[in-house]
């Protein structure tokens, strides 16, 4: 035990909130006078820059940051130190931590809880765990996972906003209130709800990007909102038109994409 | 068969117990020792003898009441079938008790004055006491009876009235993000630790942000000024969790801050901002929220950030779809929510109406 007691030990300290840095700092510094706090770091990049240029032992590291969060910076860290992470997500983050691999707080913690992290952070710097490296990783990758999850949705990334000039300002169209889109000589012609613009976005471009659960090409120059179709109606020569919903506007369906159209 | 079988053994059944519980015995027992005191006097036959006989009716008389409404006729109301069948039970009963006394020989009942004598008297007494009764049973029955419906549609009222409030609670949920909301009071409780005069200010810009989110959520009354109050709560907090990387401003004209506006619909535009534009931005920004009256008359409200700007693949929430239908909605179809670059950077979020 007294061994325990009068570790000395360094510390990081990573939070984009400066009052949550100063009262974590504040608290630390009356449960365990032997730490000394060698830096703060106000972002997920800072945390890593920092942690390269002091190497302290522990690092508290706010999960959520701006730029690069705290969970890349611990996996940039990964074994080089102890980890405790601290979050005000209460949800995403137990069941990772769970596993027991890596210390957190809970935002807003209280002093109680913090003295127990303490007492563990000194066992573990004592008495190092050479087995736990590898749970430590296996921890990160779900909690990566997990972000990654609830950030960005896994199937690719579909084009959600179209950017278009209106006037002397750039608009963000939600895709969902695009009608059509045609190649207009140099540009590419956008029929919203609102009106209409010019993109210099391609028509090939736009295919490859829109989702085609709601979009789909019916012409070399043509590509429409599936949403937006009235009807369709077969013309001369294998080839079709379609009519939209509310409006007077009639596209053509050239023969090499009439079977979009076949299974409706 | 069988299921006939076993439907009429469970309706005995429930007759029985419905006849025989403690309460109902109770009340007869009663009823008949004092009915018995009462008309021993032109009996001869002696008080205690008399009390098992009137009670052996008595108890006949019940079953009677009970089966008849066990087995009510169709077509028959039931309290006509149960006064009923007491009228018949009560006399039928008295002459079966007489029968046995004589040891079942009619000639020996008929030959004996004071026996008909007594079953004409007992007759009576049932007939007089047994239908009275037997209508106030039926009376206090109904009488539970819509006591206990009165407590069932209590029951569902504030079964309603539950389900209103959870959803109302859902909805605050919604709009009251848990992780701003602890990361707020995170914040609070290191002023009020350390002491900090910052405390008060901060605190009551929490209160003020949460008295205005939580009746606001179906407020028709909302005008344009209780929404930047709300707005200005909100990002005060924001600005002390992140003094150095954000700063905000809020211009609303005095001419404008009376008009008719949706509750937490600037907010969303706002949290919006704070969320995808500088939150995620190392850098930080800064928001600014400003309505104008254009010569046109419409009004333009606008929340500009600079902050991280929009990815083209950034999945739009449902805030904003709904906010767009809450819009059309709240003023019509002139309404208009546009999202556009801001200059140099970030997001300007324009609600344009006729106002």
């Amino acid at each position: 035990m007294t061994t325990i007691a009068k570790v000395n030990a360094t510390a990081l300290i990573a939070d984009d909130e400066p009052l949550l840095r100063e009262r974590l700092r504040g608290h630390l510094a009356r449960l365990w006078p032997g730490l000394t706090i060698v830096a703060e770091a106000r972002n997920g990049r800072e945390a890593i820059e920092l942690f390269e240029q002091h190497a302290p032992q522990i690092v508290f590291l706010d999960v959520h940051m701006p730029g690069q969060s705290g969970i890349e910076a611990a996996r940039a860290i990964a074994r080089k130190a102890q980890i405790v992470f601290v979050t005000a997500h209460n949800r995403y983050a137990v069941e990772a931590f769970e596993h027991g691999a890596i210390d957190y707080l809970v935002k807003p913690y209280d002093e109680t809880r913090l003295a127990d992290t303490v007492e563990r952070l000194k066992s573990g710097l004592v008495r190092p765990n050479a087995e736990s490296g590898a749970a430590i990783d296996a921890a990160l990758e779900r909690l990566a996972a997990e972000l990654e999850r609830r950030g960005t949705p896994s199937a690719p990334a579909r084009l959600q906003w179209i950017r278009a000039s209106v006037g002397s300002s750039v608009r963000l169209i939600p895709v969902e209130q695009v009608i059509y889109l045609r190649a207009d000589e140099k540009y590419t012609l956008v029929a919203w709800e609102g009106g209409e613009a010019l993109i210099r976005k391609t028509i090939r471009e736009l295919v490859d990007e829109l989702d085609p659960q709601k979009f789909a090409q019916i012409h070399r120059s043509v590509i429409v909102n599936l949403h937006q179709v009235a009807q369709v109606q077969r013309g001369i020569n294998e080839t079709a038109e379609v009519h939209l919903k509310g409006r007077s506007d009639v596209l053509p369906v050239s023969r090499s994409f009439v079977h979009v159209f076949r299974q409706m | 068969m069988t299921a006939l079988a076993t439907d009429i053994g469970s309706r005995t059944k429930a007759l029985l117990l419905s006849v025989f519980t403690w309460k109902r015995l109770l009340f007869t027992v009663v009823t008949v020792v004092v009915i018995t005191a009462l008309v021993q006097p032109i009996f001869f036959t002696p008080y205690h003898e008399l009390v098992w006989q009137l009670l052996a009716i008595a108890l006949f008389v019940q079953l009677a009441f009970s089966a008849g409404e066990y087995w009510a006729l169709p077509g028959v109301p039931r309290w006509v079938a149960q006064v009923l069948a007491v009228v018949l039970a009560g006399p039928l009963a008295t002459l079966l008790l007489q029968l046995a006394l004589v040891g079942g020989s009619w000639s020996a009942f008929v030959g004996h004055r004071g026996m008909v004598h007594g079953f004409f008297v007992v007759t009576v007494l049932v007939l007089v006491f047994a239908p009275s009764m037997a209508l106030g049973a039926l009376y206090r029955q109904r009488d539970a009876q819509a006591q206990h419906d009165a407590l069932a549609f209590a029951l569902e009222k504030s079964e309603l009235e539950k389900q209103a409030l959870d959803a109302r609670l859902k909805l605050l949920h919604a709009q009251i993000e848990p992780h701003f909301l602890f990361n707020t009071l995170a914040n609070v409780q290191e002023l009020v630790e350390s002491g900090s005069s910052l405390a008060a200010p901060v605190l009551r810009s929490l209160i003020a942000y949460l008295r205005a989110a939580m009746p606001l959520l179906d407020h028709i009354d909302a005008t344009l000024a209780t929404e930047a109050s709300l707005v200005r709560a909100y990002l005060e907090l924001m600005h002390l969790r992140m003094p150095d990387r954000f700063a905000f401003a809020i211009d609303i004209p005095p001419g404008l801050a009376g008009l008719r506006f949706p509750s937490m619909a600037l907010l969303t535009l706002v949290e919006n901002a704070i969320r995808h534009g500088i939150d995620p931005a190392e850098q930080g920004g800064r928001i600014d929220v400003r309505a104008e009256r254009l010569v046109s008359g419409e009004v333009r409200v606008s929340v500009a950030d600079t902050g991280a700007g929009l990815l083209d693949t950034a999945t739009p929430g449902t805030g904003l779809a709904n906010l767009r239908e809450r819009l059309l909605v709240f003023y019509g179809s002139g309404a208009r929510l546009e999202l556009a670059e801001n200059v140099p950077r970030g997001v300007l979020a324009t609600i344009s109406f006729q106002g």
